[in-house]
């Protein structure tokens, strides 16, 4: 963790630096008794891609869903540009530009592709410029225009990944938190929405991304963290982590 | 069965119906966003009803500001509702959320309809109508424009709400936590503040159908609870939170009471209602338009 400001002992908790748009300390979250998240630490430097890998049921889903306020946290903290904000409500975290795209997408099945979009830009200020960002979303992302007036339940596993990427482009992001976007895509499909995140993060959006295996991250990722049980047991630069044999095969099975 | 009947009870059918879809279109709105039934809905149609007799008959003003006078008071009363009866048991576990508003919201009713008792006193008030004559549609079968224009203005609130809910950023937002309250919520909707505004817009529609209810029968404290019934038949037998569902049911079941009152009069209307209602909901007990878990605002 270098330059994470909890150096000094007994220090009051400094807000994350200029540099860090999200930073998480000693993390505890989960459901019930159970604890699935445990003591992890987490800096997101700002415009960088940080991804977080590891087996399932490690931890990083939930991770993502206590970050951005869906799941309480039984301890620990989390700062997001300077403000604490763990405990405070996902509506609340949205109105600071934090962007959530989880895991099985969660559209509004009984809205059509465009509602979808559009209810991406509900906070007021993203409202008023809901038509330039439908402009926006629909260049980036193929096949959306097409698919404008379908209902989000008739479409394929794929089509529905890309409109939960493209509901989370409809308002300014301070973060954006993508969710497995790989999951249970055909390879063309994963082609499609990992060409979008890579548009994304030419943009210069800070991004913290949960995948399985380094698979897809190759282009995207600026630092990776490995997950297991709940904390993060590795950090490093893309290269040197997919080098490293026993990453890849003590925590990931094969590559 | 003669012409004029069939047209007597077609025109009954389109202004109950309408009437109905009104009152029970709100009931449906709230089922579909906040999971409950809410008991209170009766109340706001006796309310209305009181409103109407206030503004038209004791105040002699115009039925506009009836209409307008229901809509605020009842949003208002619907608003506090939620908030004293639905709002703190919210996110708590342990307890049927369903079965525990249900009867909350019926506790908050009783104090309704006793407060009215107590200021109205128990005895019928007469509305007597407001908008005179009417139009000669078939040989004797009268629509009068006091019918004509409930059943229109009906027509017109349940259109308004449709389009509210499909092309307005709070509209959506209703459709947006009735579809996938997590998703909602990470898109910034308010859901705490999205509730109580849902269920005041769902009782102010109740209240002017109370004002039309009231001045097509009586104001009185009681005036609600027919309705109250109604509106859950409607709801329930239109498939749970669906607002076509609601719709199609309202009109079928104004259709069924206005034939049985037509051919056999108004004595066996809601015996041959209810005895119908009970057959379609054991051959189809998810509602003409409903499926499990799948009707969705």
């Amino acid at each position: 963790m270098n330059g994470a400001p909890r150096a000094v002992a007994g220090a009051e908790p400094v807000p994350a630096g200029r540099d860090a748009i999200l930073e998480v300390r000693d993390l505890w979250s989960g459901y019930g008794d159970t604890m699935v998240v445990r003591g992890l630490d987490l800096r997101v430097p700002a415009g960088q891609t940080v991804v977080i890998i590891g087996p399932n049921g490690h931890g990083k889903t939930t991770l993502l869903r206590t970050i951005s306020g869906l799941v309480k946290r039984r301890r620990g903290e989390v700062w997001l540009a300077g403000e604490r904000v763990d405990g405070r409500s996902a509506e609340y975290l949205a109105t600071l530009g934090m962007v959530h795209i989880p895991q099985g997408d969660l559209l509004f099945p009984d809205m059509t592709v465009e509602e979808n979009l559009l209810m991406g830009a509900f906070l007021p200020r993203s409202w008023r410029k809901r038509h330039a960002a439908l402009e926006h979303v629909y260049g980036l992302i193929p096949g959306l225009r097409e698919r404008a007036g379908q209902r989000a339940r008739t479409l394929s596993g794929g089509e529905r990944r890309l409109v939960g990427l493209g509901r989370g482009l409809m308002r300014e992001a301070s973060i954006l938190l993508i969710d497995e976007p790989s999951l249970g895509l055909a390879p063309v499909a994963i082609e499609r929405v990992y060409a979008a995140i890579r548009d994304i993060h030419a943009q210069g959006t800070t991004i913290l991304l949960v995948e399985e295996n380094f698979t897809h991250i190759g282009d995207v990722a600026d630092i990776v963290h490995v997950v297991e049980m709940g904390s993060i047991v590795r950090t490093g630069p893309l290269e040197e982590l997919s080098r490293d044999q026993t990453v890849v095969q003590t925590y990931l099975g094969t590559l | 069965m003669h012409l004029t009947d069939v047209i007597g009870i077609l025109v009954e059918t389109v202004v109950l119906g309408s009437i109905y879809g009104l009152v029970a279109i709100g009931m449906t709105l709230i089922y579909g966003t906040l999971r409950i039934l809410d008991m209170s809905q009766g109340s706001m149609v006796m309310v209305g009803s009181f409103v109407g007799w206030g503004v038209l008959v004791v105040a002699g003003w115009s039925p506009a500001l009836a209409i307008l006078f229901a809509f605020a008071i009842t949003f208002a009363l619907g608003t506090f509702t939620e908030l004293i009866s639905v709002q703190p048991l919210m996110g708590r576990r342990g307890f049927d959320f369903e079965m525990v508003t249900f009867i909350t919201t019926f506790a908050v009713a009783i104090v309704f309809a006793n407060v009215a008792l107590q200021v109205f006193g128990p005895f019928q008030k007469n509305v007597s109508p407001v908008v005179s004559g009417g139009i000669d549609i078939y040989r004797g079968v009268d629509l009068s424009y006091q019918n004509l224009t409930m059943a229109l203005v009906s027509i017109g609130l349940m259109a308004a709400l449709g389009l509210f809910l499909a092309r307005t950023r709070w509209g959506l937002a209703i459709r947006a936590v009735a579809q996938d309250l997590d998703a909602a919520r990470l898109m910034g909707v308010p859901v705490m503040r999205l509730y109580p505004l849902t269920m005041g817009l769902a009782s102010a529609l109740a209240g002017i159908g109370g004002v039309f209810l009231g001045a097509k029968f009586f104001a009185y404290p009681g005036a609600g609870d027919l309705p109250l019934l109604e509106a859950l038949i409607v709801v329930i037998f239109g498939g749970l939170g669906s607002l076509p569902g609601t719709l199609y049911a309202a009109y079928t079941i104004g259709l069924i009471q206005a034939t049985a009152e037509v051919l056999v009069g108004t004595t066996w209307s809601l015996p041959i209602l209810y005895g119908i209602i009970l057959l379609i909901l054991i051959v189809r007990p998810h509602g003409l338009k409903g499926r499990p878990e799948e009707a969705r605002l």
